[in-house]
């Protein structure tokens, strides 16, 4: 017995000590300064932190931030779209140009290589619209390619003769309809190229595989962990990577990433902190905040499905009395910008048409049109709103838009919260009359704020249908003419400026955080959300 | 063989034969829980991109549009096969993610264990030893405290403090270290010592001691007060009070007779703790961005993964009923009477 109780006493010692050496011994690089096998750049590695996870990093099995953002550094598309700009411009391809506005010709730059060394060319291309429409991952953004496919959902193939390749360089797309938005979309993650002789044609690759032509190279991925990435030493294209390896670390909580930015565990937090947090930060004083335009939207629905919602006039006195600065202001600490629009500021054709219609909020003006549709007040409203998939700040939202449409004295509003999954179900089976949802586009183009909302009802089922709205949409689908599609863009935005299928609330900013040493980081923060890593650099 | 070696035989397979109808009615209420809540993993990923139509091909690609009696028929099928499938939202083998990342919750369970031991054993026998002092009280409302606050809550005072000291207070390790070490056991600590890296270990070990302590100071909270009451019953008992009577110096009288005696079922409920333990390792995890199995339990439920969730539960349901069999069989063998 004494002899175990020694035992005992040496494990206990023998723990100790680890631990008194763990306190006292060098630590492991925490800042990321160690050993790196980056392949190029010259600045020192650097840590980003963030919240977003990472389905797939195969770009067909991927609709989310976190995968897109991997493959945006890691792939190349056809083309891209230049940090701070709009337009897109020439990657893999020397050019891409519409024929007419159902055809698109690309020509590839000659001699580029995958990383294992496999030259690209139009068939790898083919390869890759392909195989992302036939997987069809239930996860992944084949639904965007649409205009690419036959169309038939349980049995997707690439459409006949939706691609050509008539040789080595030169890709025609042929799409399905006029499409002028279509340019756009080749820049998206999705559209990422792979190497038809690595990637299975009817399945995923497995994430620690994946071969790319981008800036950087997965190095060692570990899911829900950490993503190494280094600088692929052949890359000749546009983007020239400045730091030789960047770690991404992938954190569960807002809080986590807060503290680990602020106490430099990690050198960038983006994606996501709290307006809070943000706000906190900012006042902290210890690293940057960085702000960027962004295209996130936030909106309010109206259920024409229910009695209060079919009732334009209703809908019309609502939008005459929310307050959109009060609710930015109150709700988000001033981390968003008022929205005006169905369409964020900064795209073509967009203009502020509910301010035009509207103009201040008025509960005169609100109780006018109320009486002059003879409808009778209090109107009793159902608010919904999900604290689950958008933060409890959309709680503060929630309620401050109750606090309005309460104090004008013309509703009586009863809130209701639900998880994100009961939510989904609540709102198309018209729970609420009006609830709330958000939005970040696939494609920088106003089209992709107007038709997944406005046509026969929207994603979210909210049994809008209007025959002119729908038709004005094919029609600025189908423009080239840039001055005529603004014109028609415009006019759809006003159009649901009076017919008020939704209340537009505000748009958010894309922002970063950033130790002092970190440079770059702004440059990046525009309304892609595309976080280019080859941008950035760490100062030592 | 004896009897009593027989009748232990006897035991351990019944207790065995047990663990199937447990698991299979524990896999059975994961399936069903999982069905009734609402959503499912095409809605909780792309729901507020996607058309109720797009939504339903999917549903359908994933084969959640068969009857359930049929989806659970297969699903049995599947894990009498030991064959668990692979996670819905990032296509993961789930046997992979359990592999890859039990090793995280094992070395915070076992360091929280340690903790545990180091900290309850010696308040608890000191405030047994100096009943109603101020240390007994003081040591009391100690346990009270870590046992009744939760984890969370205790994990993130333990950030607070910690992080403007420049402690690590989230992830296994830094980047460098587990870019470095190559997983064999996949036991990261085990790894780093293995690969001969001195610095990742004492980075890795750097990494444990926040959340080590966090759950540690749960589980220190029942031991301290077990190891009270179980002192004072043993200072009360007839040997304590022959051996002072003979002369024994009271120190001895604790440390060899009270000390000794009072442990005996200190071992037993420590060992039932492993359920609590568990539980808290998911919060703990959750709190520290810990890259553990109840970090991925989390997520894996946020994105209504259903062979995840399954595949992960089953597992802590395995590791549960093994360690209580493990606590029972060693009972059976030190106290005979159990067996009847």
């Amino acid at each position: 017995m004494l002899r175990s109780k020694n035992t005992l006493a040496l494990v206990a010692a023998g723990a100790l000590t680890v631990s008194l050496a763990a306190c006292g011994g060098q630590s492991g690089d925490s800042s990321g300064n160690g050993s790196g096998s980056g392949g190029g750049g010259e600045g020192e590695p650097w840590i980003l932190g963030t919240t977003e996870s990472v389905t797939s990093i195969d770009p067909a099995g991927s609709y989310d931030f976190g995968s897109w953002n991997l493959q945006y550094n890691i792939f190349e598309q056809l083309v891209t779209i230049p940090a701070g700009e709009t337009e897109p411009v020439g990657s893999l391809a020397e050019s891409c140009e519409y024929d007419d506005p159902q055809t698109i010709t690309c020509t590839l730059v000659e001699g580029k290589k995958f990383t294992n060394g496999n030259e690209i060319t139009s068939s790898d291309v083919l390869f890759s619209f392909q195989r992302n429409i036939e997987i069809a991952d239930p996860n992944g953004s084949s639904v965007l390619l649409g205009q690419l496919s036959n169309g038939d959902e349980k049995n997707p193939t690439l459409a006949d003769g939706a691609i050509e390749t008539p040789d080595d360089t030169t890709v025609v797309f042929n799409l399905n309809s006029p499409d002028t938005t279509f340019l756009r979309l080749l820049s998206t993650a999705t559209t990422s190229i792979v190497d038809e002789e690595t990637f299975p044609a009817d399945k995923l690759l497995a994430d620690d595989q994946v071969v790319g032509s981008g800036p950087y190279q997965l190095e060692q991925y570990k899911a829900g962990e950490q993503a190494t990435l280094t600088a692929n030493p052949d890359y000749d294209g546009p983007n020239k990577p400045s730091s030789p390896q960047i770690f991404v670390q992938y954190l569960s909580e807002p809080s986590a990433l807060k503290t680990a930015v602020e106490s430099g565990q990690v050198d960038i937090a983006w994606r996501t902190l709290s307006p809070t947090d943000i706000t906190d930060l900012e006042q902290g004083g210890k690293v940057d905040v960085l702000r960027g335009e962004g295209s996130e939207f936030r909106y309010w629905v109206w259920q024409l499905g229910t009695e209060v919602g079919k009732n334009k006039a209703i809908r019309q006195a609502a939008a005459q009395l929310i307050d959109r600065e009060t609710i930015a202001q109150d709700a988000y600490d001033g981390t968003v910008t008022p929205s005006y629009s169905i369409v964020p500021p900064g795209f073509e054709g967009q203009k502020d048409s509910f301010k035009e219609r509207y103009g201040e909020p008025s509960v005169e003006k609100a109780k006018q049109i109320l009486e002059d549709a003879g409808v009778q007040t209090p109107v009793d409203l159902t608010l919904g709103y999900t604290p689950t998939r958008y933060g409890p700040n959309a709680v503060d939202e929630a309620t401050e838009l109750k606090a309005q449409l309460d104090e004008s004295g013309l509703f009586n509003v009863t809130t209701q919260d639900a998880e994100w999954e009961e939510y989904q179900t609540a709102y198309k089976e018209n729970a609420y009359d009006l609830f709330i949802l958000g939005w970040y586009p696939d494609i920088l183009d106003a089209d992709n704020y107007l038709t997944p909302f406005l046509r026969e009802g929207g994603f979210y089922a909210n049994n809008y249908n209007s025959p002119k709205v729908n038709k004005l949409l094919d029609s600025e689908l189908a423009e080239t003419d840039t001055a005529a599609r603004e014109k028609t863009l415009g006019e759809i935005q006003d159009i649901v400026a009076e017919d008020v299928p939704i209340i537009p609330s505000w748009n958010g900013e894309n922002i970063a955080v950033a130790s002092k040493q970190m440079e770059g980081v702004e440059e990046t923060l525009d309304p892609t959300y595309i976080f280019r890593f080859w941008m950035i650099t760490k100062q030592g | 063989m004896s009897s009593g070696s027989g009748s232990l035989t006897r035991y351990i397979l019944q207790r065995l034969l047990l663990i199937i109808p447990m698991i299979w009615v524990l896999l059975t209420l994961v399936f069903l829980l999982l069905r009734v809540a609402p959503g499912d993993p095409v809605t909780a990923a792309v729901g507020d991109k996607l058309s109720p139509e797009a939504i339903d091909a999917r549903r359908a690609a994933l084969g959640l549009d068969r009857p359930l009696i049929v989806q659970y028929l297969d699903y049995l099928g599947s894990v009498a096969r030991f064959d668990f499938g692979t996670t819905l939202s990032d296509n993961r083998p789930v046997l992979a993610v359990i592999r890859d990342n039990g090793g995280a919750t094992l070395s915070l369970t076992v360091g929280a264990f340690l903790i545990a031991l180091l900290v309850g054993i010696p308040l608890g026998l000191l405030a047994g030893r100096k009943r109603d002092s101020a240390a007994d009280v003081g040591i009391r409302l100690f346990g009270i405290f870590t046992y009744a606050a939760p984890v969370f809550w205790t994990g993130l005072l333990v950030i607070l403090i910690a992080a403007p000291l420049g402690w690590p207070t989230f992830e296994i390790a830094s980047p460098i270290t587990k870019f470095e070490v190559q997983p064999v056991t996949h036991i990261l600590l085990l790894d780093a010592i293995i690969a001969g890296n001195w610095d990742a270990t004492i980075d890795v070990l750097k990494h444990h001691l926040l959340p080590c302590l966090t759950l540690g100071l749960l589980l220190a909270g029942v031991i301290i007060r077990l190891v009270r009451v179980n002192v004072l019953q043993a200072l009360k008992g007839d040997y304590v009070e022959a051996a002072r009577a003979r002369g024994i110096p009271e120190k001895y009288v604790v440390r060899r007779h009270a000390f000794r005696n009072a442990l005996v079922p200190v071992v037993t409920v420590v060992g039932l703790q492993v359920a609590l333990t568990l539980s808290g390792a998911v919060l703990t995890e959750s709190t520290f961005s810990w890259p553990g199995l109840g970090l991925e339990l989390i997520d894996y439920i946020t994105a209504r993964d259903y062979a995840a969730v399954q595949g992960i539960v089953t597992f802590f349901a395995v590791v549960v009923v093994v360690v209580s069999l493990a606590v029972d069989v060693i009972n059976a063998i030190v106290d005979p009477r159990v067996r009847y």
